[in-house]
């Protein structure tokens, strides 16, 4: 204790140490002297001896009082301070430069922490407002040829009760529900869960409580309770703490409000909001789910999250998991062959926005550190010339005993200083720029759903520190290891003349140039390939017609609706619809083709066919109205297409694609053949033609269509169409009347044009490219400022030279040809190694897939562009344009000026 | 052991505090002279960090010092223990005690054995 007072109260003194008491210490050495010498005298020395004596045992005067200066301050600090103070001086006096450094700082840096502050919310810390995430997973099934699939509710009642390794399994399913009174519901977008989820994710509740162990159970409809999230207490019960008890009316059924959930929790899917939580049991209530279908295992529809025990291993527990599943396959042979299942990193699920942002962000990610580079580069060549600028004072100051270190540590905390001011901007743009993400979400249901903690929290703060202080080294280094160079008597010797640079200082900047020249061709093609895939994806054929169709979504189960009723509710839709003016076609479906939302699969078992051992039969389908092919404009290649006449009384009929035809009949017509799926056979009565399902980019997988009447259930999604001769939104109006007129309580929600709808697929794709083409045309502009400023500033330094050139007789077009082709060589050389780097990042970028679900299979970041030799080489001529121009400009204005003028500057 | 040792690094510290101790305000001059006695004769202080030293140990709390007159009439600075070095002395010089009790168990020939 008594130590530790004395260290610090040491450091206090020390750091604001008294800086007058020189003379104190000066009185109390000749006091020293003087005894000394008396000493010596007094043993037989004479005084001049016994003098010389005690300064030889004192060991140099000057000598103590330098080790007593510095022990009596920190003198490092002290340093510091002084390297700060005319740091400051330098900065204020050349504004210029100062400016153009630290706003080119701030954007790299801004750039950089906006791109990490994504990669935080998304992929770093997934989930907010819950207990130690470090140790949730995510479980996932796994299907037989190794795809990723959600879980059933009675898988996940196995692996609750059954897991040892885990503090439990918790699985949600997110639904959209009908708050409030019929004819003023809103809609509110929340997660049916497991009883025992907010226990498995420890979610702290704001207000109230959260569920109790006695509502973890599995008796359907025995849990009538909800909890709302904080924003939703907030924005309609005015935090009142007393509605805790309350009834809220959920899709017409009334819950108690049991608690609110902690202000930070937005519900289990990352990058997402939700508002509402309730437990899974009351589907049947709240949505009219059959109670088979809950013990059902092919109804994967649960997302799954586990927490693992303290000190298990992520390996270990994925094993155990593994097992189980495994076991599992085996035991329920007839329904779950071949499946497995897995444990994931949160990061890593493949559902929700963030499967789609993880690899648009990895490549973001990429481009913000060539920015950076960029930057740095920029930074380096102006404090370079800066350097050049003060080699007087350098020298000056190295004469006057400075030693190297002093100087070069003077250059580098003029350069994090800079940086720092840099970063300090930036940082500040950070949360607006966050925010941008946001308006690159596809429009669809979800899109308002959509949140992200955007607010700089520690781990940015840590990073932006951090590249700060590479940035500063990075830029500052070159310059600082210049000083080193100096060469004291040479430019001592130059007396009044600014020579020119010496040759090493001209090859160290000829490879900042080179570099950035280097970089910038990376950002273009980078940008170029990224833009020209996106442009090819957009121009693939979708197989359907999507212009001039509005879609709609009903949530008829949120009204109270059976299933008679919700079908009954669809075909007098249909018939109104179809009478009103300008409307060309009706039809309804379960699933949307390239929508956000997943597709889902049967399992099917094919008359004539005999899986391979381990073959995925899971095959993906859409449930859908005889209207739903020809209003899509999806021929009939072969048979027929759905009629009303294929109703709930007559045989269960099926159309399948083309690559269903080619994978299962071996091209053979399939019409009249029998297949199994949903508990009875379907006999195929018509073949159509494939289109896209999932994304634009996959290739065609098996689909099959059944009819609505035939096929539709509880847990189906309805999406009803209509092809409008003009603008589709004009049909939104009649759409509304029409509804009304059928209901008054169900309301039109979500509803948009089929082609905005379906640029959802495209999501990955377009934020790859409007991203790269943002950067990269920033990283260009970068180096095309950096490439000049630094080209005019060693051309204006040769403007003597030139001058002489001129003054012996050279002809301006040589010398200018002489310089521009001077700036050209460095450039082709930067050329030359940013290719090299380009094509081998191509190469890389190309092998991403954005998403490793089942759905969308080979669908990639980079198509085909990848090798697109037009992209590269347009990208040299144009970075050789900017070169040639960034020599041209400064050597025609450098060539203007009047020889003599240039030789009397000598 | 011939000629005159050098003072190993941190035991300054103590050896002052120690004659501090023993013999009351001292001037630096005096201090060294007392030091290199106390040790006869063996150890050869360089004057000049004993300075840097003293101001360590007065930063850290151990000592104060003020102006006074040596016994010679002659203005000098003086040295005394505060109570915190008193405590330091103790505590410094039982933990050296220990350091050469374990060293010397080594070092004494037959040991045990």
């Amino acid at each position: 204790m008594d130590a530790l007072r004395a260290k610090l109260r040491s450091l206090w003194l020390r750091v604001w140490g008294t800086r007058q008491i020189d003379n104190d210490f000066d009185a109390e050495l000749a006091s020293h002297i003087a005894l000394h010498t008396e000493d010596g005298m007094r043993a037989g020395l004479s005084r001049q001896e016994a003098r010389r004596q005690a300064f030889i045992r004192l060991g140099g005067a000057e000598q103590v009082r330098q080790a007593y200066r510095e022990r009596r301050t920190l003198p490092w600090i002290e340093e510091l301070l002084q390297d700060v103070c005319f740091g400051l001086r330098m900065m204020a006096r050349n504004v210029g430069f100062t400016a153009v450094a630290v706003i080119t700082l701030a954007i790299g840096i801004g750039a950089t922490a906006t791109a990490f502050t994504w990669i935080d919310a998304v992929l770093l810390q997934p989930l907010s407002g819950v207990k130690e995430p470090n140790r949730l997973a995510t479980v996932e099934s796994v299907t037989s040829n190794g795809e990723w699939v959600p879980n059933s509710y009675p898988d996940f009642i196995d692996f609750r009760d059954r897991l040892k390794l885990f503090d439990g399994v918790a699985v949600s399913h997110m639904a959209a529900f009908s708050v409030g009174k019929e004819n003023h519901a809103e809609r509110v977008w929340g997660e049916l869960v497991s009883g025992n989820f907010f226990a498995v994710l420890g979610v702290k509740p704001e207000a109230g409580r959260m569920f109790l162990p006695s509502e973890y159970g599995d008796v359907p409809g025995a849990y009538p309770v909800a909890v709302i999230s904080d924003r939703y207490w907030r924005s309609h019960y005015g935090a009142d703490p007393s509605i805790i008890g309350s009834t809220i009316r959920i899709n017409q059924h009334e819950l108690t409000i049991v608690g609110v959930a902690a202000p930070e929790f937005h519900g289990s899917i990352p990058v997402t909001s939700f508002d509402l939580w309730v437990p899974y049991m009351e589907q049947p209530v709240l949505n009219g789910v059959q109670l088979w279908m809950l013990r059902d295992r092919h109804d994967r529809n649960m997302l799954g999250i586990a927490r693992l025990k303290s000190g298990v291993t992520f390996d270990q527990a994925r094993l155990e998991l593994k097992t189980l599943a495994d076991r599992m396959a085996i035991a329920n042979a007839n329904v779950s062959e071949g499946m497995s299942a897995t444990l994931l990193p949160l990061w890593k699920s493949p559902h929700g926005p963030q499967g789609l942002l993880v690899g648009p962000l990895r490549v973001l990610m990429g481009v913000c550190v060539l920015v950076l580079l960029i930057v740095c580069a920029n930074v380096a060549n102006l404090l370079l010339a800066r350097a050049t600028v003060r080699e007087k004072e350098f020298s000056a100051r190295l004469a006057l005993g400075a030693t190297r270190g002093r100087i070069a540590r003077q250059v580098l905390t003029e350069s994090l200083m800079l940086t720092g001011c840099g970063a300090l901007l930036g940082l500040a743009a950070t949360p607006w720029m966050s925010h941008a993400l946001r308006l690159l979400m596809p429009p669809s249901p979800m899109a308002s759903l959509v949140s992200m903690n955007t607010r700089p929290n520690f781990a940015v703060l840590a990073f932006v520190a951090g590249i700060c202080i590479v940035t500063a080294l990075f830029a500052g280094l070159v310059p600082a290891l210049q000083v080193g160079r100096l060469n004291l008597s040479a430019k001592l010797n130059a007396g009044g003349r600014s020579g020119t640079a010496g040759r090493a200082r001209n090859r160290l900047r000829s490879t900042l140039v080179a570099s950035e020249v280097a970089l910038a061709l990376v950002a273009l093609v980078g940008a170029g390939l990224f833009a020209r895939s996106f442009q090819q994806t957009l121009r693939i054929d979708p197989g359907f017609d999507p212009n001039h169709v509005l879609l709609s979504q009903f949530y008829l189960s949120t009204n109270g609706y059976n299933l008679a009723q919700r079908k009954e509710f669809c075909r007098r839709l249909e018939e109104r619809m179809l009478a009103a003016p300008g409307i060309v076609d009706v039809a309804y479906s379960d699933g949307v083709p390239l929508g956000f939302e997943p597709s889902w699969w049967e399992e099917l078992k094919i008359e004539g066919y005999a899986p391979r051992p381990n073959e995925n039969m899971n095959i993906f389908r859409n449930v859908v109205s005889p209207g739903y092919l020809p209003l899509m404009r999806i021929p009939i290649i072969d048979g027929r297409n759905f009629t009303d006449q294929d109703n709930e009384n007559a045989p269960n009929v099926m159309i399948v694609n083309e690559a269903f035809v080619r994978r299962f009949f071996a091209g053979r017509s399939p019409i009249g053949k029998k297949i199994h799926g949903w508990g009875s056979w379907f006999r195929v009565i018509g073949i159509a033609k494939d289109s896209k399902y999932h994304y634009l980019g996959e290739s065609t997988p098996a689909y099959f269509y059944v009819p609505f009447r035939q096929v539709f259930r509880e847990d189906m999604n309805l999406a009803f169409y209509v092809r409008t001769q003009g603008d589709p939104e004009n049909a939104l109006a009649s759409l509304r009347v029409q509804t009304r007129a059928i209901d008054p309580n169900v309301t039109v929600v979500d509803a948009a044009p089929l082609k905005e709808f379906i640029g959802a697929s495209l999501y990955p794709q377009k934020i790859a490219a409007s991203l790269m083409t943002v950067l990269g045309g920033l990283a260009l502009l970068l180096a095309a400022v950096g490439l000049y400023s630094v080209m005019a500033y060693s051309v204006a330094q040769r403007t003597q030279e030139i001058g002489v050139r001129i003054a012996l007789g050279a002809q301006l077009g040589h010398v200018l040809r002489m310089i521009v082709m001077q700036g050209l060589a460095l450039t082709l050389a930067g050329l030359a190694i940013g290719g090299v780097l380009v094509i081998g990042l191509a190469r890389a970028v190309a092998s991403i897939e954005f998403t490793n679900s089942g759905m969308g299979l080979n669908a990639r970041l980079l198509g085909d562009g990848a090798n697109s030799p037009l992209i590269y080489l347009g990208s040299a001529v144009f970075l050789c344009i900017v070169g040639a121009l960034a020599a041209y400009l400064p050597a025609r204005r450098a060539a203007r000026v009047d020889p003599m003028q240039a030789l009397r500057a000598e | 052991m011939g000629g005159k040792t050098d003072v190993w690094q941190g035991t300054l510290a103590l050896m002052v505090l120690k004659t501090l101790q023993m013999m009351g305000p001292q001037h630096g001059y005096g201090l060294a002279r007392r030091i290199e006695q106390t040790s006869g004769d063996l150890l050869e202080l360089n004057y000049g960090t004993l300075y840097p030293a003293l101001l360590k140990l007065e930063q850290e709390g151990y000592i104060r010092s003020r102006w006074g007159s040596s016994e010679n009439n002659r203005k000098a600075k003086f040295y005394e223990l505060t109570k915190a070095g008193e405590r330091q002395v103790r505590k410094a010089a039982a933990e050296w005690e220990q350091t050469t009790e374990i060293l010397s168990r080594f070092l004494e020939p037959n040991a045990e054995a």
